[in-house]
Formats: structure tokens, sequence, C-alpha cells
């Protein structure tokens, strides 16, 4: 999800991001990978041979290797390792689902599958859960299989109107949402009173008392609804306004840091009184800090979603189709949404989760209204050029 | 310093202002700095043994609620944790015990004697030290996989074990060759005198002579080995460390059992030595 | 065995020398080649890297455009090893010849909070200095400091970070070398040159007072000539107590060899550092190791973070040469004389 990457490229470093191409460039320096251009079909890849899915009479294999975030899905209180949908799962297909919380970091998680994915391998893994962006470069790259719509019932038809016809992948042919989050305005109301524009994070009052995220396209997104540009259709011209307006705030010293999760934190302590800020924490974080308020600014906010996706030959991608489809159930949806607080993105599940919680059902940060969502939009996908340079100004930003 | 200057006392009856200012430096002001010394780095220790205790609403354990021993009764409370600590003290014993081993021969081969290549074996000493963490992890991982093959990097707690033995050599080198740089060698030869071999008189005279010195590298070993978060991450495949359960931890909240067992670590850590001190007491 | 080697004397050591060289030559060299050739990549993730030694570029480009960031852990670094040095010595010099049977208790005492992990130690740090925690709080509620004050998210906490947690690998090096020395050389001292040190111990003291804290307010862009000032008068106060002509021709110049391996430990890993910077900065303070850091996981510029790293490595051994020059051969030599 959302916070870890940005948290994770500012600490630890997590990752093994890009490893393998690290690694496969090192082995062979000059052979590279055949580059697909960017608009080239996805199904139209090179790596073609694991592409030949036999299909005639698709039959459920016995194991299901499922790589995801931690704490992402509902869990038992009393034994960790039990989690009830994907019991519900077995029950119902026979299929044992091998779980695996081994996602911590898109760029890490993306090193590890490259080198096969890119010989043309199996990764291991029939689903991996992927941010929109990283979601959006396997689809260039022309390392995802094709979801067969036919396989299935609940999806595409049960996602939510907000979140189809993604620019990479208008027909939700190769990617279909786990969780979604918003990035808007985290403050302190007692100190703040109530924020509703994006301006407020360029007001020198809170100088040195507001962070912001290292996220690119959350921290970029505000910059551009100051400025009146959209996420969606940003162009470079815009970009750059964009970052010289974030630069005005970090040469007046008005920003305190820029942060990955760490942010949350600070606003309990007091430390930050504003902060650009991911949804799900802020629901958290109230219990310690009543005055806590999250906001999507007038100007717009960044919608962002994690993606079930199905590597390039994966061998039990029916399986996978049939498995995201169980997801796709509203009642199974709610069964999770219930425990991971996130944003729903399944019709229905805001019905189903009544009977769990009503309390949920009316949370406007796991279920936001139409309103709400008409504020919100997801960043363009990128070229891999635009990403490059994007990257590179944004790293310049931050001091790095 | 203080030592040498508690002998002024002896020079006369007659003190000057200057030479009771010397005692009174001599007598508290030293024990109160190193008091005070000791109070900053037990200082976060205490902060964490406190939030041990405390009882958050939420997820994140950063302000004072209410004590609570719920935690304490059930450290392991959280899944994954147990595996994770006991690995990483598992790898952290391993590469502290081999990594002194390795050290300390090259510290001996440095002081002791001289041959060709020392200038050469300097700089393999210190150019790890110098290397950044993150390219060091990547470049270690890219060989790792040139060796196995995907998609299941043969990567777990051995390949750990190596990278910690690997960046440890040089932290124990340095420290050790400390302890050996102006090493009195008179010991030595006469217990070679006395009709030692070089083996009793490695094990008899130098080796308790420079023994302090090999503490010294091990507990530092351990402690870089325990806290490895960057070059661990790179080559830890599906195996889980305790910073990396922290590290994973902290984007959701770290939770309150990480501060138990971090306090923990250090009670049982320094229980330990303690109880070597009286024992040892009690021996002489 | 005995014999063996007493026959083939000069083996011993390359013998002593084989199993922890073969590792590093195993587990370092081979990935470190193999880091200085990515640095003369070209290319990008998705088109694959290809070699060239034209692009021996990337290193100038790479050290001009990231200039301040070096410069900036230089200082940090220097700053670090600095004060880890003014601490870690009383502290080394108390556990060695004050501790009696608690000695190892106490050493083990020094390095035990580094055994928990981290973040934890940082997330302390983070309450207890707090823009309005226990510190500082009060502080400004009494008007002694301006309410927007703070020291998180600054350079002084990004270097104190650095200090907090590199002060194990200057305290054992000190405490090893002091530890080891010979008390009847000491006392031998005590006769030879009875009494204290005046007026040298008072000079020494305000000299090498004044000069560190002087530093120390360059690289904080306090006013130098304050810092001077207080660290001369600190100096010459504790020059005159402490100072005896017995510790300063004899116990310091023995304790030395620790002092350098102190300072080497703290300050080579210091300068790659970037978690402190990271989590204790804000953009202004970040360091050479958090620019590898995005050039290698963000930006996927593994050439430029090879080369920065390898720019970075030849500036630590210029630094180590130099130092040992220096200092090394001198103290091997004082040591000697001895």
């Amino acid at each position: 999800m959302h916070e870890i990457i940005s948290r994770r490229r500012f600490l630890a470093g997590t990752g093994l991001a890009g490893f393998g191409a690290f690694l496969a460039a090192c082995g062979s320096p000059g052979t590279g990978s055949p580059s697909p251009s960017a608009e080239a079909s996805p199904s139209a890849a090179p790596s073609a041979p694991a592409s030949a899915e036999p299909t005639p009479a698709p039959s459920l294999s016995s194991v299901l290797n499922f790589a995801n975030w931690p704490l992402y899905i509902d869990t038992d209180e009393n034994d960790p390792t039990k989690h009830k949908t994907l019991e519900d799962f077995k029950a119902e297909y026979g299929v044992t689902v091998n779980y695996a919380e081994v996602v911590n970091d898109n760029n890490e998680f993306f090193g590890t599958i490259r080198a096969p994915l890119e010989a043309g391998q199996d990764t291991g893994w029939d689903i991996i859960v992927l941010t929109q962006w990283m979601a959006a470069r396997l689809v260039r790259l022309g390392w995802l299989e094709k979801l067969d719509h036919s396989h299935m019932t609940n999806f595409p038809a049960n996602l939510e109107d907000a979140y189809r016809g993604a620019d990479f992948d208008p027909n939700n042919d190769y990617h279909a949402i786990w969780q979604a989050g918003m990035t808007g305005l985290g403050y302190d109301s007692a100190v703040t009173g109530e924020l509703t524009s994006v301006d407020a994070l360029w007001d020198e009052k809170w100088k040195g008392r507001v962070t912001y995220l290292s996220e690119m396209r959350d921290a970029v997104t505000f910059a551009l609804g100051r400025l009146g540009y959209k996420n969606s259709t940003v162009t470079r011209e815009q970009f750059d306004e964009a970052i010289a307006e974030l630069k005005k705030a970090v040469d007046a010293g008005i920003v305190r840091a820029f942060t990955g999760n760490e942010y949350a934190e600070d606003l309990v302590s007091g430390n930050v009184v504003l902060a650009m800020a991911w949804s799900g924490d802020i629901i958290q974080k109230q219990l310690e800090r009543e005055t806590l308020r999250f906001s999507i600014p007038d100007e717009g906010g960044n919608l962002w979603y994690d993606c079930m996706l199905i590597p390039k030959g994966a061998k039990n991608k029916y399986t996978a189709e049939v498995f995201i489809d169980f997801v796709y159930r509203p009642e199974i949806a709610a069964q999770i949404e219930a425990w991971v607080n996130y944003i729903c993105p399944v019709k229905g599940a805001q019905e189903a989760i009544k009977a769990i919680d009503e309390e949920l059902a009316t949370n406007e940060l796991i279920f936001p209204t139409e309103a709400t969502y008409s504020k919100v939009s997801a960043f363009k996908s990128l070229t891999e050029e635009e990403e490059r340079y994007f990257d590179d100004q944004f790293a310049t930003l931050i001091g790095a | 310093m203080a030592r040498e200057a508690a002998v002024t006392e002896l020079a006369g009856p007659r003190l000057g202002w200057l030479d009771r200012f010397a005692r009174v430096f001599d007598r508290y002001l030293l024990l109160i700095y190193t008091g005070f010394a000791v109070l900053y780095l037990m200082l976060p220790i205490f902060v964490i043994a406190l939030f041990s205790v405390n009882d958050p609403i939420g997820r994140s354990n950063v302000a004072w609620r209410a004590f609570t021993l719920k935690y304490w009764l059930d450290p392991f409370g959280v899944p994954g944790l147990f595996d994770a600590v006991a690995t990483s003290l598992k790898i952290a014993f391993a590469s502290t015990v081999v990594a002194t081993a390795l050290g300390t021969l090259i510290a001996l081969a440095l002081v002791r004697y001289q041959f060709r290549g020392a200038g050469a074996t300097n700089l393999l000493i210190f150019i790890p030290m110098a290397t950044p963490e993150i390219v060091m992890g990547a470049s270690l991982l890219t060989m790792f996989v040139a060796i196995g093959r995907p998609p299941f990097f043969p990567l777990n707690e051995l390949t750990i074990l190596i990278a910690h033995i690997m960046f440890n050599i040089s932290y124990v080198v340095v420290t050790v060759r400390a302890r050996l740089v102006g090493f009195d060698r008179h010991l030595e030869e006469a217990a070679m005198d006395l009709g030692a071999n070089e083996w009793a008189t490695f094990w008899r005279v130098t080796f308790p002579l420079i023994l302090p010195g090999i503490i010294a590298a091990a507990l530092l070993a351990f402690s870089l080995s325990i806290d490895d978060f960057v070059i661990t991450n790179f080559t830890a495949g599906r195996t889980v460390t305790f910073p990396m359960y922290i590290w994973g931890a902290a984007r959701i909240g770290i939770p309150v059992q990480v501060n138990v067992i971090g306090t923990l670590i250090f009670l049982v850590a320094v229980g330990f030595v303690a109880l070597s001190v009286v024992l040892g007491r009690r021996r002489a | 065995m005995g014999t063996f080697l007493t026959r083939h004397r000069g083996m011993v050591p390359y013998l002593l020398l084989a199993p922890g060289l073969l590792w590093l030559a195993a587990f370092y060299v081979y990935p470190a080649f193999q880091m200085f050739i990515s640095s003369f990549w070209s290319g990008t993730l998705e088109t694959g890297f290809r070699f060239s030694l034209e692009n021996w570029r990337t290193y100038p480009a790479a050290l001009e455009r990231y200039g301040e960031q070096f410069g900036r852990s230089i200082l940090y670094a220097l700053a670090a090893t600095i004060l880890t040095f003014l601490i870690a010595y009383p502290l080394a010099y108390t556990i060695a010849f004050r501790g009696g049977r608690a000695k190892n208790l106490l050493l083990f005492l020094v390095v035990a909070p580094f055994f928990t992990s981290f973040l934890l130690r940082t997330f302390a740090w983070k309450i207890i200095l707090g823009d309005d925690g226990v510190v500082l709080g009060p502080l400004k509620d009494l008007g002694l400091l301006d309410p927007g004050f703070r020291l998180l998210a600054t350079p002084i906490a990004v270097v104190s970070g650095i200090t907090y947690n590199f002060l194990p690998f200057m305290t054992l090096p000190i405490y090893v070398s002091l530890e080891k020395i010979d008390r009847r050389l000491v006392e031998a001292a005590q006769d030879l040159y009875a009494g204290p040190w005046r007026p040298g111990g008072t000079i020494v003291g305000a000299v090498v007072g004044g000069g560190l804290f002087g530093l120390l307010g360059a690289i904080f862009a306090f006013d130098v000539l304050l810092m001077v000032g207080l660290g001369a008068t600190a100096g010459a106060v504790v020059g005159t107590g402490f100072l005896s002509e017995s510790f300063a021709r004899v116990t310091f110049p023995l304790s030395l060899p620790g002092v350098f391996a102190g300072t080497l430990l703290v300050m080579i890993p210091a300068l790659g550092d970037y978690v402190n910077a990271a989590l204790l900065g804000n953009p202004s303070t970040t360091m050479i190791g958090n620019v590898i850091q995005t050039r290698f996981l963000v930006n996927a510029d593994y050439p430029t973070a090879s080369a920065l790293s390898f720019i970075l490595m030849a500036a630590i051994l210029v630094v180590v040469t130099v130092y040992a020059r220096l200092l090394g051969t001198e103290n091997a030599s004082a040591v000697r004389g001895i």
C-alpha cells in the first residue's frame, strides 16, 4: 500500500529495488531487455512462451500463491495465522491459499520478480498486490496475464464506477483493485481550525510544523491543485511549475520534513499540526488525539489504489481469476474491509458490512460519498521517460 | 588524568586554591560527568521500558496513557515477533563468534608480523567500513542470485550470516588492533624461555592479555549484527529478522510488545553480565 | 603444529590472515567489483544497461551535482566524531581506571542500549526531544525558549543522532587501549612529573577546547567567536583541573591507538550514514548516503549510485591514509619509545 512506499523509500532502503535489473544487467551488460515501447499492446509483449495458456477446460489447482502487504487482510484476533476469507475460499473451492506477507515496497518487490519475468519464467506467485503506478509499469512491460472476464461474474461488474477506466488499463484487463485510499490534509483542528484548501500547506503561520509526503505523486498533486491543474492530466510544464511551487515552501522553511508515514506519529505528539496525510492513518490516530481531522482539499486530492495482478507465466491463472472474482463478492469484500479499514472498491460491500458493524457503513473514509469521490483523482499514468524525469526532479527537491 | 592528579595531595600540607580545585575536579566532577554520560546512554532505554508498560488506545505508542502489565505477560502476542527475535539472536551470536575469531587472527598478523602485502591487507580492512550499505547489500544480493536460480533464490539465514560476518570483520580487526599495539612482547618471550611452546604461550599469555580487546570487539560485532537492517534486508529472502520486523510494523504503529522485547534484551544482557561479575567475585 | 610453525616462520602471518581475508575476498571484493562495473553503465531500467568506459563522465557529473551533500556529510561526520570523543574519553577513562570489579559490567552497560533496535531508540529520542516534550515544553513555558524553537528536523538533531548511535564505537576502543596501560608506568611517570601541569594544562585545554568548539560552531552556523570563547574557557578549566603532566605525557599518548581506532570507527560509517538524516533531518540536511539511497532505490539510477559510492570510498581512503600518517606512525613510535 501507499504509505510504505514512501516511508521505505526514505528510511530504509528497503529495497531490492530493481535489483533484478541490476542483476540482469550485471550478468550480461549490453543485452538488456527487449524494450517494448510504452504504447505497445501488452499482449504483444516479447516474453511470449507463457502466454499460450491452455484454456479449453480450465480447472482449479490445489494451491494458490498469493503475495500481499503485511496486515492487509482480515485476520483472526486470537490466531493471527488464520484469515477467514482464505478459509472460506478453501471451504468452497478446496484450494489452499499460500498467503505470504512479503510485499513491503513496490520497488523492492518489483526487483525480486523482474529477473524471472524478463527471462519468461514463472515468478512463483499467482497473485501479487502492487500500487497502481507499479501496475502501470508492469502493463507497459507486458509482464501481466490478461484476466479472462468470461471466468468471472462479480468482476468487473461489482467494481465501483469511480475506479473504472484507468488510463493504463481502461477495460480492467490486467488489474483488479484490492484496496484504495486517498491523500488529503491531516491536521490538528484544535490548532489550525477546519482546513479545506491546499493553500494551508503553504501558510507561513505553521512554519516548521508542516510535513509533506516523500511520495512524489502525493506531494505533486497538492501543488498542482494550488496552481489550478489536475493530477490526472498533468503535463511536463505543469509538473515543473508544481515543483517550483513546492520549492517555495521548502525554501521558506515551512516544510519541516518530507516523510513517509512517520508524519502520523508527529501529528499525535503535536510536533506537527498539518500534514499531507493518508485517509486510513487519520482514522486510527483520532483515537489518540481526538482533535485530528482529515479533509480532502477543495482543489483536489490524490486517489491511489493497490491492485491484484497475475504475473506473466503464473501456473494457476484460472484459480487466481476465481479468487479475484470471489473477493469481489460484496459479503467477502465487507469481511476484508471491516478489518482493513481502507477504501473498499466493491459495490454492495457498504450494504453487506452493516451485518458486521453498522458504524463502518457510514464512515466516509471507508465508503466515500459521491461528493468526496468527485474531489479526488488518480495521478496520470506516466511513460517511462516521464516517470524518470518526475522522480529525478522530485529527488532534487527533497534534497537527495 | 584523575588518578595522576590525586597524587598531588602528597605534595604537601599547604594546598593552593588551584590544587583544591584540582582535587574537587578529580574526586567528583569526573564521576559526575561520567554519570551524565551513562544517563545519556540509558535515557532512550528508559523511555523504551516506560512505553512497554503503556496501554495505548490506538496503534501508535508515542503518548503516555495508562499503566498496564498485559504486554509483559504476553510478550510474543503478535504474529512473527518470536521467530524474528530468535532468528536475530541466532545470527548475531553466530556472526559475532566467527567474525571475532577471523578478525582477531588478522589483527594479530597485522600487528605482530612484518610481511609483504600488509598495506593491501589494511586497505581491504578499511574499505568495507567505507562502503555504503545499500550498494554493498545490493551487490551482495546480485552475487547470491547469480549463484542461485530464480525464482526462489537460496536466500535464508545462511546468506544473512555470511553478510554479517563480512561487515563485522573490519570492526573486530580495528578494535583488537587497538589493544595489540604496544603489547609487551617480553611476557611472551619469558614464557617461551620457560619452555612453553607457541601454542601454550598464546593461550596462557597472549590470549588473556588481549581478551579485553576481543570482548570489546565482540560486543561491537554483536550490536552491529543485531541492529542491521539494510544489508540484512537485501540478503534475507523470506527470512524476517527483529529489525526487519520493526521496520515493517512501523508502517502501522510499532506494537507495545516490541518495546517489551527491546527492554528484555537489554535486561537479560545486563543481568547476565552482572551475574558473572558477582560469581567472579565469589570465586575470588 | 608448533614445529611446523617454527620451521616456517614466514608463513605464520599468511596463515593468520587467510581465513578472514578469503571471506572478505569472496563476499566483499567480488560484489564490490561488480558495483564498480555498474558505475560505468548507461541506460535505464526498461531498456537495459550497457557497459562503456566512456561513462567515466558519470563520476565528475555526480560529484558536481551532489557536491553539497558530500560537503555536508564530511561536516556532520566530523562534528559527530568530535562529540563522541568528548563524551567517550572521560567515560572510557572512568571505567578503565575507576571501574574496579564493575569494569566489565559498566562497559557492557555502555553497549547494551545498542542491542535494541535503532528505530526504537530514535523514536524514544523523538519522544524526549519533541517540540513540546519533557525537555523543551517546560523551557518554553518558562519563556526561556521561543515557542517556535525545535530540535527535531534540524542539523543538530541529525548530528546528535549520529553521535548517539556511534558512541560505543568510540568508547570501546579507547577503553581497550586505556585498560592495557601498565599502572607501574603511570606511577613512574607521576614520580617523574610530580604535580599538576601548569600552565601547560590550562593552555592545552584552552587551545583544544576552543578549537573543537569553534569547529562545531562553524558546522552548525553558530557564532564561531562565541563558541571558541566558550570552548576555550571550558577547556582551560578542565585542563587546569584535570591535565596532570603525567597524563599528558604518558597516559594520553598510550591511549592514542584507541583514539585512532575510535575516530575511524565513528568517522567512516558516519560519512555514509543516511538513516539519521532521513528520520531526524529536513530537506536541507540530506547527506550523501541519502542521495545514494534515493538514486539506487527510487530512481533506479544504478550507475550514479555506484559512482557516488566509489567517490565516497576513495575520499575515505585518502582521509584514512593521511590520518594514519599524521597520527598512526607517530603514535606507534611514541609507544615504542616508552
